[in-house]
């Protein structure tokens, strides 16, 4: 069939022959799969038909469903906010003066504006909310270990960029509440050891004004989108070569066709859909009024990925010993599969996951402190 | 033509290693130097201007103005301040940024005092810590009334 001798007819060329004499259709296939779908190397020597068929004929792990598809909502959840974005930077202007107004004109004044901009808002919430769920989820099941760590630090890494996207996205709509937000948002970037105070020193001082909103905008717009997507592509490229985890029930090797996996994808983006559209619609994010950097509002909290830290800078003695901790803690988790040795057995991994858990509950619990801390 | 197997073949390939190995450090130093060197200028323009207030001596309006014990806010550049007035002649400029986390203070002229919205920290008219988190007190500007008009040294 695929032999050297095999010549197509004229009669049944089409465009797709036509142009896979020209361009390596499968090398295209291969780089936009880079990005999600197909987690197999693809054989860029075929024609893209064979490939499409190859691809469609392998084999998935039946697992992968449920929770352990987090990255695939994470990916869908990227895409999104890459297309309501762009549509928002259409109508967006980044100066103090012009920021809310033309956040106001896109919400109220152009058909489906609101739609567009909370679907943003609410995406990047749920961006947050899965990316941080998925390295729990890698981590409960001990997916850091050879030879999958560079999965593990991609993954962190892409918390990392999703969070500083939310940080920097909330500030743009230059919104009283946010702005202060921000404000004591970056409080706690300043302890940071090193990094605070490069990036104050990059910010031209400490005060949020119209240099740090064009920063934000443009690490919002054009830096972090682009760090994620070559972390999402170094995820694939991991994948390809270490394949799927198989962390089902114990001696779960049964495989489904990936036409099956594709359509319980596909369920779980319209679920995904149904979720975010209801939330834009029914729990709208509010505005506050233009921010007046000469007035701070009661009542204004930091982002909620930012109380727990908020807790120890406000509770410990010294700001840089809180920076520290953080500084500290984020590196540990990011090297968590270089550290994190030791055997295979059930308890070792019971231990692990427990001191896991722990982690998480000294959190969530600090995460409480500071909700109850800001409302007193 | 074929190379006689007795004679010795000198290979002009095959550096000393030594030197190999100093080229190769060369190579890597300059490299690092131009690294460093393209990090600088890209600091450099990274770098956001120093906000600095140009004035030295703010206006804060006319002394008739003020009630007594009445407190304003003058949005000045980077250093917001509040002008109190004391009583007939005397005024009083006091930073409006707290010291804590840099949120704008509220007065509140029943109590002469600034109160912060954001973690409730309170200071008196001279600048001293009442209550709350605030590490240091707030610093006073020199203020004065020359034909009615208050004049703050910032």
């Amino acid at each position: 069939m695929n032999g050297p001798g095999r010549q197509d007819p004229p009669a049944r060329a089409s465009w797709v022959d036509w142009l896979e004499q020209r361009v390596n259709l499968s090398e295209i296939f291969s780089f936009l799969t880079h990005f999600g779908l197909v987690y197999t190397p693809v054989d860029t020597h075929k024609p893209v038909r064979e490939v499409l068929r190859d691809v469609a004929a392998k084999p998935v792990p039946r697992y992968a469903h449920g929770a352990r598809a987090l990255g695939l909502l994470a990916a869908i959840l990227f895409g999104l906010q890459i297309v309501t974005g762009v549509l928002l930077a259409y109508y967006y202007r980044p100066t103090p003066e012009a920021a809310f107004e033309s956040t106001r004109t896109i919400v109220r004044d152009l058909p489906g504006g609101w739609f567009i901009h909370q679907m943003h808002a609410w995406g990047s919430w749920l961006l947050v909310g899965v990316i941080v769920l998925r390295l729990l989820r890698l981590f409960w099941e001990g997916l850091y270990r050879a030879p999958r760590e560079v999965l593990w630090c991609c993954a962190v890494a892409m918390t990392w960029v999703v969070i500083q996207s939310d940080f920097t996205g909330r500030l743009l709509t230059w919104d009283s509440h946010t702005y202060w937000s921000t404000v004591r948002g970056l409080e706690v970037v300043w302890a940071i050891p090193i990094a605070g105070p490069v990036l104050a020193f990059l910010l031209g001082g400490r005060t949020v004004n119209e240099d740090v909103l064009i920063r934000f905008y443009v690490l919002h717009v054009m830096v972090l989108p682009a760090f994620y997507a070559a972390f999402l592509y170094l995820t694939f490229a991991t994948l390809r070569r270490v394949g799927l985890s198989r962390t089902g029930p114990a001696g779960d090797e049964r495989t489904i066709h990936y036409r099956e996996h594709l359509y319980s994808m596909t369920m779980l983006t319209v679920g995904l859909f149904a979720i975010l559209v209801t939330l834009a619609t029914l729990l709208p994010l509010r505005f506050h009024g233009a921010a007046d950097p000469y007035v701070t509002p009661g009542g204004v909290r930091p982002p909620w990925y930012m109380l727990a830290p908020y807790v120890l800078l406000q509770r410990l003695p010294l700001p840089w010993l809180s920076g520290l901790v953080l500084l500290a803690a984020a590196i540990a988790v990011l090297l968590i599969p270089f550290w994190l040795r030791g055997g295979e057995t059930r308890e070792h991994r019971l231990r692990i996951r427990l001191a896991g858990a722990g982690v998480l509950l000294v959190w969530l619990v600090l995460s409480v402190l500071g909700a109850l801390l800001e409302r007193s | 033509m074929p190379i006689p197997e007795d004679r010795p073949i000198h290979l002009p390939a095959a550096d000393p290693p030594d030197r190999r190995r100093v080229l190769t450090l060369l190579s890597q130093a300059f490299l690092a130097l131009w690294g460093l060197g393209a990090a600088a200028v890209v600091g450099a323009y990274l770098k956001a201007p120093e906000k600095r207030d140009a004035e030295r001596t703010v206006s804060a309006g006319l002394l008739d103005d003020y009630r007594v014990g009445e407190g304003r806010l003058v949005r000045h550049g980077v250093t917001p301040f509040y002008v109190v007035r004391l009583d007939a002649t005397r005024v009083l400029a006091l930073s409006a940024v707290c010291t804590h986390v840099r949120c704008i203070l509220g007065y509140d002229p029943a109590h002469r005092t600034l109160v912060c919205p954001c973690h409730d920290g309170r200071f008196d008219l001279s600048g001293n810590v009442l209550s709350g988190p605030p590490p240091r007190p707030l610093p006073g500007y020199p203020a004065s009334v020359r034909a009615g008009e208050i004049f703050v040294q910032v």
